[in-house]
């Protein structure tokens, strides 16, 4: 079964050094769809990664910068990216070296499917 | 947040869920409606009035799962306008809890989930078995009621 958000998924996941990447509810922090290697915890990624986006958002909106554009976390050994719209959230786990750029122009422009 | 127990092996993994899953009131209980520990709550009689609801609602979520699906519904999940409740079962040995949890907006079904899990093992390792602390009977059901309310308000 495919959702509209099947081909996105499927797109990024394809990048080199991406290793999961999910469309999650940002308030419910539950997985809409995944496409994920093997390994990787889903459901805590999901839970976890939607509500450390959505503190920064509410962070960056009680600051008064505004929404939040493209949110990312570098850790010693993986970087987690997202953005969101609508009450969904697109996040990618990815490997550090992984080409950050091209993720964030991907992931931007399917902000569009979120419409 | 205003934590406390009826029994001692219950505290550490409770005050940890609520902790991570950044809950705002709740309890756990037997499913005769005996009370094991509560968090944010101020007075015995609310605690008790959700023990009684929990278990009621449980016993008959149990069954509606029987007659639709041929096992129990483990886990029931209400969306309000502000608030949430997530009310689910915790297996231990030879029997099993009911956790009524109540959070808003700064937490999240997944993160109560994820955390509840984490519950559940630490529940399974910590809980006595049933001979070392026998459930509540139907004739001193109140009175064991009664005194761990009594226990966790400080009335003991």
């Amino acid at each position: 079964m495919s959702s509209p958000f099947t081909g996105l998924l499927g797109q990024l996941i394809r990048h080199r050094g991406v290793s999961g990447c999910l469309v999650v509810g940002e308030r419910d922090g539950m997985i809409v769809e995944a496409n994920l290697q093997i390994g990787v915890n889903g459901n805590a990624f999901a839970a976890l990664s939607s509500s450390l986006y959505r503190k920064a958002r509410r962070s960056a909106l009680a600051a008064g910068f505004g929404e939040a554009g493209f949110f990312e976390l570098t850790a010693e050994a993986g970087r987690v990216c997202a953005v969101g719209r609508n009450d969904l959230v697109l996040i990618v786990i990815a490997e550090p070296t992984v080409n950050v750029g091209l993720i964030r122009v991907e992931m931007l422009k399917a902000m569009e499917l979120f419409a | 947040m205003r934590l406390t127990v009826a029994a001692s092996w219950v505290e550490t993994p409770l005050h940890q869920l609520v902790a991570d899953a950044r809950l705002e009131l709740g309890v756990l209980l037997h499913p005769t409606g005996q009370v094991l520990g509560q968090f944010g709550f101020a007075r015995s009689v609310d605690v008790m009035t959700a023990c009684a609801l929990a278990a009621a609602t449980h016993a008959s979520s149990n069954e509606l799962g029987r007659m639709l699906d041929g096992k129990p519904f483990g886990t029931v999940h209400y969306v309000g306008s502000t608030r949430q409740f997530f009310r689910a079962t915790v297996p231990t040995k030879g029997t099993s809890l009911i956790l009524f949890a109540v959070f808003d907006e700064e937490s999240s079904l997944g993160l109560v989930q994820l955390f509840f899990q984490q519950f559940c093992e630490a529940v399974a390792e910590l809980a006595p078995s049933p001979q070392a602390e026998p459930a509540a009977l139907a004739e001193n059901f109140e009175s064991e009621l009664n005194r761990n309310l009594a226990v966790m308000f400080g009335r003991a």
